[in-house]
């Protein structure tokens, strides 16, 4: 099958999900055991489970594509597991062939999730590759035998006092009995000491399910604990129609029960153990841990989450309107009062767990990063390894999806041009091996993620040359300081690297990277000393949503400056105080040191009749590296706004970029526009 | 679920053929109805910075930020100060909601089409967003179409 069956879609949406989660960990383990060099039993298992699963639930799904590859993988580790000494002679090709496995995989699963008529993709060279390594292997061992397709279908179970015979049969037109029956399989395991059915092994073949729809699926079993135990599992999956229990080898129907059960869009989850059930392929009893760790996660679809987080957003504001309600004014409510503060305690705990809700770690972006180190290592002849620290660091889901791609051209960028190779490396007396890191850290209502190299470092003085040769100097060459010089490398239409290569350079710098960062709030600054090595620094808001901020006005217009940004205001007591160019533009002493003032209603053309800087009001800001004073009419307070994009209508406008990050709306009702910091001091 | 859609549709079809009208500058223009959300008046504009002359800002409907244009300024012609009947026309564009200032409202007619004429053929590009012209018995109603009056403005977005 080609295309995706509507009616699947919230299986599917769950199967990517679940795949999505298994090749990640499928990632995990390959990279730890590849620089370790060798592969535990328990890797081998877990790879074994991991392939399993997704062969079963692809096949479930009818993605023969995706069945089949993770099929053949399972057939390398199938013969590995059995001569655990042969991996030395493969590991290099193995690893490599089966990361290369990964990858398709998923490019698959994320073309699943992207396209609306999937087409499916055959890897045929891939499978080929992995049957002649899976020969290959086998070749070389004499002891095992390889037997994949039994069929034993009278399989020798014990016929003592404690086994039950189960039949079980599907829903009318239900379809897949096979692969239902293997996850009922599954499903019964952690009940049973002893599990055999017939057939036995119903997912190996779809034309077993006609088998089953005929004479039924029988389970034959031993309960750990009791048979009521594993009855009420079965009445848990999905589509079943009805069951009943043959009495141990004398096939009395004792007990017979009907049940219809509606359909449920739930998906019934095949994660863990199925290693296990693949053991009873080869025949050995096999012994279920089932570890004792229920598991308390549940997924929920991420639209519903930022519903929820619309609605708390909207509470807030609904709050605050009542909260300054200018019916209000001027009443002395002491009981309100109380009772406001209460609501207000309320709200900001639910809009704290909402939050933490939307809060992922960055472990698993973390382990992309490890990825890319290792490929590219490999494919420059360059010794590198990855150092990560705080990977448990919880961001916004958004924010982490926003960052990734940054990241990836941060870390090929510290490859490809950063990293020298290990002669190079030997000659300037460091550690053949170089070092990348990458950290995380928490610092108040941001998170400081630091990328650092100990490579070449940047040359200030190239940087100058080159950017001076490409015409993206503002002002003459000596008047640049070192750190501007460093951050000539993020402009449009700088690129380091003249020459294109496989992983960077190809005409999107680190321009691209800054826009990335800055679409979310964030901001990036550069260290760097020749010879050394290089660190960047990525400055992230924690969520985006809801923030805290200094509503002031200019005429009619309200903006919203985020407090963060805010390092103090004041009134200008004198206009004295106020030192003006020749060219208009304003300058204000502060503290011994000189910033330069904007008036809002003179950079964004807005009427207002307050124009003597004597009766405004000054508020000093600063950005990752600017400082400056800007002059409003006066302030209106601090505020808990709900951050909302403008309309797409607005997309050609290019907001964010002059200096509006969003907006948001007023307690009555009244819009005000949210300041962009970084972006306004920019574009002055 | 399928009543609901014949429902639907069958109140699609009820608006099929009737048009708002309004004024702007002294000529009388029709919005098939089906595309008009809603008419509110014009107040609590908020004024946007650095956006193009026709659009005078954005507006808060009922939680959701909707631009707002001006219609004569985007005509070309001059701006009049808004008065009481002054509106704004709520339409639904290419899955986007866009406030449209108009001089006031006038009514809602039905048209059949036998009394819908094709636009005036002239090589001149304002009226090329004309849909059909109507001919009322005393009055003249061009009908505009609005994705094609917006299409500089619409065709820029990029979706992100």
């Amino acid at each position: 099958m080609s295309t995706v069956d509507p009616g699947m879609e919230s299986m599917l949406e769950t199967f990517i999900h679940e795949t999505d989660t298994m090749l990640e960990q499928l990632d995990e383990i390959l990279l730890e055991s590849e620089r370790a060099r060798s592969l535990s039993e328990e890797n081998i298992n877990d790879i074994f489970r991991i392939t399993h699963t997704i062969k079963g639930s692809a096949a479930m799904m009818e993605f023969d594509g995706i069945s089949n590859l993770s099929h053949a993988i399972e057939d390398v580790f199938y013969v590995l597991r059995e001569a655990p000494d042969k991996l030395e002679i493969v590991f290099d090709s193995l690893f490599d062939l089966i990361l290369e496995s990964s990858d398709f995989l998923k490019e698959e699963i994320g073309k699943l999730q992207g396209e609306a008529d999937y087409q499916e993709k055959y890897p045929t060279i891939l499978i080929d590759k992995l049957h002649d390594q899976a020969n290959f292997l086998k070749g070389n061992t004499d002891t095992i035998v390889l037997s994949e397709t039994e069929s034993n279908v009278d399989t020798e179970v014990e016929d003592d006092e404690n086994t039950y015979r189960i039949r079980v049969f599907f829903d009318d037109g239900c379809q897949m009995e096979n692969m239902r029956a293997f996850m009922l399989l599954t499903q019964l395991q952690h009940y049973c000491d002893l599990l055999e059915s017939i057939p036995s092994h119903p997912e190996n073949d779809s034309e077993y399910s006609a088998q089953i729809i005929k004479n039924g699926f029988v389970v034959i079993c031993k309960p750990t604990n009791s048979l009521e135990e594993v009855l009420k599992t079965i009445e848990g999956v999905l589509n079943i129609k009805t069951y009943e229990v043959l009495e141990n080898s004398s096939k009395k129907e004792a007990i017979v029960e009907e049940k219809s059960k509606d359909e449920k869009s739930s998906v019934v989850s095949v994660e863990e153990n199925e290693a296990a059930a693949k053991g009873t392929v080869t025949g050995k009893p096999v012994t279920v841990k089932t570890g004792g760790v229920k598991q308390s996660l549940i997924s929920v679809n991420q639209g519903k989450l930022d519903y929820l987080m619309d609605l708390v957003g909207e509470l807030v504001t609904a709050e605050s309107m009542v909260i300054r309600n200018p019916d209000l004014n001027g009443l002395k409510l002491d009981n309100l009062t109380k009772s406001i503060r209460e609501l207000r305690k309320l709200t900001d705990e639910l809009q704290d767990i909402v939050m933490s809700i939307r809060m992922v770690p960055l472990q698993s972006t973390f382990h992309k990063m490890d990825r890319i180190v290792r490929d590219m290592s490999k494919k420059l002849g360059k010794k590198a390894e990855l150092v990560t620290e705080g990977g448990d660091t919880e961001v916004d889901k958004t924010i982490n999806d926003t960052i990734v791609d940054p990241l990836m051209h941060m870390i090929r960028n510290s490859m490809d041009h950063a990293i020298e190779s290990a002669e190079e490396r030997k000659a300037a007396g460091k550690p053949e091996v170089g070092r990348i890191s990458l950290t995380a850290k928490n610092v108040g209502g941001e998170i400081h993620i630091k990328v650092g190299d100990d490579g070449y470092g940047m040359d200030p003085q190239k940087l100058l040359s080159k950017a001076k040769k490409n015409g993206l100097l503002t002002k003459p060459e000596s008047e640049y300081t070192e750190k501007e010089a460093l951050h000539l490398i993020m402009l449009p239409g700088f690129s380091t690297n003249t020459e294109v290569t496989e992983f960077s350079g190809r005409g999107v710098g680190m321009d691209v990277v800054r826009k990335n960062i800055e679409q979310v709030g964030g901001s990036i600054s550069i260290s760097s000393t020749k010879g050394k090595g290089t660190t960047f620094t990525i400055k992230i808001p924690l969520t985006l949503a809801i923030m805290d901020g200094m509503n002031i006005s200019v005429g009619d217009t309200i903006f919203t400056i985020p407090i963060t940004s805010i390092r103090q205001s004041f009134k200008v007591t004198s206009p004295d105080q106020i030192i003006e160019n020749t060219n208009g533009t304003e300058m204000i002493m502060l503290r011994g040191e000189c910033y330069p003032v904007f008036r809002l209603h003179n950079v964004f053309g807005l009427e207002t009749e307050l124009t003597d800087i004597t009766e405004g009001i000054m508020i000093q800001v600063e950005s990752s590296n600017i400082s400056a004073c800007i002059f409003a009419d006066e302030l209106l307070g601090e505020y808990q706004v709900v951050v909302k994009s403008f309309p797409m209508f607005f997309n050609q406008y290019n907001l964010k970029e002059k200096g509006f990050s969003g907006c948001s709306i007023l307690g009555d009702g009244s819009i005000s526009l949210i300041l962009d910091i970084n972006n306004f001091l920019a574009n002055q | 679920m399928n009543e609901n859609h014949a429902t639907e549709l069958s109140a699609i079809e009820e608006l099929n053929g009737r048009y708002l009208l309004f004024n702007c500058s002294d000529m009388l223009y029709g919005v098939p109805l089906v595309l008009v959300l809603e008419i509110i008046q014009t107040k609590n504009i908020t004024y946007l910075p650095g956006v193009a002359p026709y659009i005078k800002g954005i507006i808060n409907l009922r939680g959701k930020i909707l631009p707002v244009l001006d219609i004569r300024l985007k005509f070309g012609i001059e701006e009049r100060p808004y008065d009481d009947k002054t509106c704004i026309i709520v339409s639904e564009i290419r899955d986007m909601q866009v406030g449209l200032i108009v001089d006031s409202v006038s009514e809602v007619v039905t048209v059949d089409s036998e009394n819908l004429a094709a636009p005036p053929n002239t090589k001149e590009m304002s009226a090329w967003y004309i849909d059909s012209v109507t001919n009322l018995e005393d009055r003249i109603v061009l009908n505009i179409d609005f994705e094609k009056f917006l299409k500089d403005d619409l065709d820029v977005i990029k979706v992100q």
